[in-house]
């Protein structure tokens, strides 16, 4: 008997099981007889979850390797740009309480940290505003390209806002269709052990024993092979992230006119935050937030009173949708031959969009470093738990970051986030030394972090952090340069809101006249 | 700004097109649309390119006339130097227009003309007369009417041949940078031509259809038609002087 690896099976459709197998798929040739054989077993009973509805600017990537036309992907998931997130009511919960993450990074940011030219004038302009266009943009509306800009490229950084079920549906199609993945519809009854304790098959009710060399668990929370077969403990971060409920609606439109926000918008609530994310055909929005600090009932009323301007008596009648979360993580992906991607690995909250950002990164790994035959994947396997452990970690760090900055006193929900003991340990250390230096280029360990350093400008210098000028001079200070540098973001703002059209101008264009290849 | 109304004979009795092309009488752009048609007549005098169009993202063919964006070196006081003008330059300052039509209930579009009644060519007292004076169609009406379906078949015909280009993926983006007497730069990176070396390498098969469809004459004879560039920038020169 051979090991090599030829047969991948996942279980488990929904947008992490069609990702994953349209990476692999693409990139080690299913639909080749020299290729490894992808199939996807997916039970006609269950229905995926369907709410994830932010990427990050990396899906442009994934889309694009696996051969999707973007004009098509725009056409059938009812895809929408993103250009980052608004975050109002975080710091003080007033009306006029906001700041942007914009998907730019911060102009001249591989030659100058702006963050300590800027801390002097932070009672001027917002640090987004003074490093990058990009929340001008969102704020006028405008489409982070033009209708000749080619395909996937952009002018302004973008990600996209998508309807997860139709991006689940097409992206199946593209996979049977074009990639070479083979579909099984059916449910998995039994999880077949090897007697090295490897998975040897997942039998099916109608289709026998499905074999595989490499078994990919995409079973969402269910976490059928991960959790339920190899029992892999669930480690818990509840107690960093307090959010464990949503409620979500979707939201129609008045008319087929109205503004498309190129951005998500999250709005701080009592006990947690409402996400507000614009699709052409609606609105996506839901209420994420702790159990422990507000009740459901308390919970839907602040969600109606958010759609109330937008709905009037509608936001009443309004169908709510609860959907429970555990924040946490497994303590292991992969293990022996299987390895877990999407909510069968583990979910926190939806804030900053990081579980699309997680299947794309797993599977990407996967897919990099596929390990050629049985003998050499548990150091494959070692590497991805290491790699994301780390992953996990960074993320929960920068998703409390949001939260202990606040200077939000109205509700126990707010003080109890700025509990050191809710801090992880390596974001308080962080947050000491950001203190007196602000995080720049080589703040991190890995050079391909999910959150870039300037991620965390973003959020320290929007929530109004203060870094302390230093007393002493260096010789790389470079006020001209800085200056400069501030000039040319203000200029290229112009230039740009003169430029771009409307956001749900250009989405309309696209789907009318689509978008060149080059 | 254009001010376009359907051509009538009651309306427009005694309007009369200024037919010189100097810069006093004609819009000054550093392009026109040129159509698959015409292409033999065009690229004998002007390089020819595609460009986006700004609206709606799709590929045109394009006459270039100019370095800069409203430069049109072939216009002069002395009139349009150069011995072909394309039809859309032609046609000023007719344009097709469409006008719905229900016959027994058949709701169809069809080609009628309009007139730009601000462009510069309009007079009423030098140039040739659009009507007779009974209001008949005058002969230079009757030859811009053909102009005007001419543009209209080519419209369609240039659109096949560009989608077929894309199809085979032939078309290339290229930046085109100049350096005058003068040592001043100009660099144009909004414009596509046809990329040579895909068309050398195309196998048999799609080469036969393409010769049949007429496109592979249409490739060489954009792809020769950039030798005119360099007549642009010995024109621009000489304006430097």
């Amino acid at each position: 008997m051979d090991n090599l690896v030829r047969e991948i099976t996942i279980v488990g459709g929904g947008t992490a099981g069609w990702l994953t197998a349209g990476v692999i798929a693409a990139e080690h040739m299913a639909n080749s007889n020299s290729g490894v054989k992808v199939t996807l077993v997916e039970s006609p009973d269950v229905k995926p979850i369907g709410v994830g509805e932010g990427t990050w600017p990396t899906m442009r990537g994934t889309l694009q390797k696996m051969g999707i036309d973007e004009t098509e992907f725009f056409r059938q998931c009812d895809a929408s740009f993103k250009q980052g997130a608004k975050f109002a009511k975080w710091v003080t919960g007033a009306e006029d309480d906001f700041y942007y993450h914009p998907l730019v990074l911060p102009a001249g940011y591989e030659k100058i940290n702006l963050a300590p030219y800027w801390q002097p004038q932070s009672d001027q302009v917002s640090f987004a505003n003074a490093v990058s266009f990009q929340g001008h943009l969102c704020e006028k509306g405008l489409a982070p390209k033009q209708i000749t800009t080619p395909e996937y490229a952009h002018v302004a950084n973008y990600a996209y806002h998508l309807d997860a079920g139709k991006f689940a549906a097409f992206l199946q199609n593209h996979c049977i269709n074009k990639l070479g993945v083979r579909h099984v519809l059916d449910h998995v009854t039994v999880v077949n052990a090897s007697k090295n304790g490897d998975i040897a098959s997942v039998s099916t009710k109608q289709h026998g024993d499905i074999n595989g060399d490499l078994f990919i668990d995409c079973t969402g929370f269910n976490s059928l092979l991960i959790g339920k077969h190899y029992n892999i403990p669930f480690i818990s971060k509840k107690h960093i992230l307090f959010n464990d409920t949503a409620l979500a609606v979707h939201v129609p439109y008045q008319t087929e006119h109205d503004a498309i926000a190129s951005h998500t918008i999250s709005t701080g609530q009592s006990a947690g935050w409402i996400w507000d994310i614009g699709l052409p055909s609606r609105r996506g929005v839901g209420h994420v937030f702790s159990s422990a600090h507000t009740t459901v009932e308390n919970a839907e009323k602040e969600l109606r009173e958010y759609i109330r301007p937008s709905l009037g008596k509608q936001a009443d009648e309004i169908n709510v949708r609860k959907i429970p979360i555990e924040p946490g993580h497994r303590k292991l992906f992969w293990n022996k031959n299987c390895v877990a991607v999407g909510l069968s690995a583990g979910f926190l909250e939806p804030l900053e969009a990081s579980a699309l950002v997680l299947v794309e990164l797993s599977a990407a790994m996967i897919s990099e470093q596929l390990p050629a035959n049985r003998d050499v994947m548990d150091i494959v396997a070692k590497r991805f738990n290491d790699k994301f452990l780390y992953r996990w970690d960074r993320i929960i760090d920068f998703l409390k970051l949001h939260y202990v900055l606040t200077k939000r006193t109205d509700s126990s929900y707010w003080q109890d986030n700025c509990l050191a003991q809710t801090i992880p340990e390596d974001l308080q250390t962080l947050l000491k030394l950001w203190r007196y230096e602000s995080p720049w280029q080589l703040d991190f360990d890995h050079a391909d972090e999910v959150f870039p350093s300037a991620s965390y400008q973003y959020v320290l210098y929007g929530m109004g952090f203060e870094t302390c000028a230093r007393h002493t001079t260096r010789r790389s200070d470079n006020i001209e340069l800085a200056q400069m540098t501030f000039q040319k973001n203000a200029q290229l703002t112009q230039k740009l809101l003169a430029g771009l059209p409307n956001n749900r101008e250009l989405i309309n264009k696209i789907k009318q006249y689509g978008l060149q290849k080059i | 700004m254009p001010n376009h109304q359907l051509l009538d004979n009651i309306s427009h009795k005694d309007v009369h097109v200024i037919t010189e092309n100097t810069p006093d009488f004609c819009d000054i752009s550093s392009y026109s649309h040129v159509f698959i048609s015409e292409f033999k007549d065009v690229q004998a005098h002007y390089p020819i390119f595609f460009q986006k169009n700004p609206q709606t993202g799709q590929f045109e063919t394009i006459a270039l006339f100019g370095l800069a964006g409203e430069e049109n070196l072939f216009l002069t006081d002395a009139g349009w130097q150069a011995n072909y003008l394309p039809l859309s330059i032609q046609r000023r300052p007719f344009l097709i227009g469409f006008q719905e039509n229900t016959e027994d209930g058949v709701v169809s579009e069809e080609p009628v003309i309009h007139i730009d009644m601000d462009s510069p060519k309009i007079s009423y007292n030098q140039g040739e007369a659009v009507f007779l004076p009974q209001g008949g169609q005058s002969p230079y009406l009757q030859n811009m009417s053909s102009t005007l379906m001419a543009i209209h078949q080519g419209h369609q015909k240039t659109q096949s041949f560009i989608d077929t280009l894309q199809q085979h993926e032939l078309i290339e983006s290229v930046e085109i940078k100049v350096t005058l007497d003068d040592n001043s730069n100009h660099a144009m990176n909004f414009l596509y031509t046809i990329n040579e070396e895909k068309v050398a390498q195309l196998p048999d098969q799609v080469v036969t259809d393409l010769h049949r469809l007429g496109y592979l004459k249409a490739i060489h004879m954009m792809l020769a038609s950039m030798t005119n560039m360099s007549d642009l920038i010995t024109l621009k020169n000489r304006r430097l002087k």
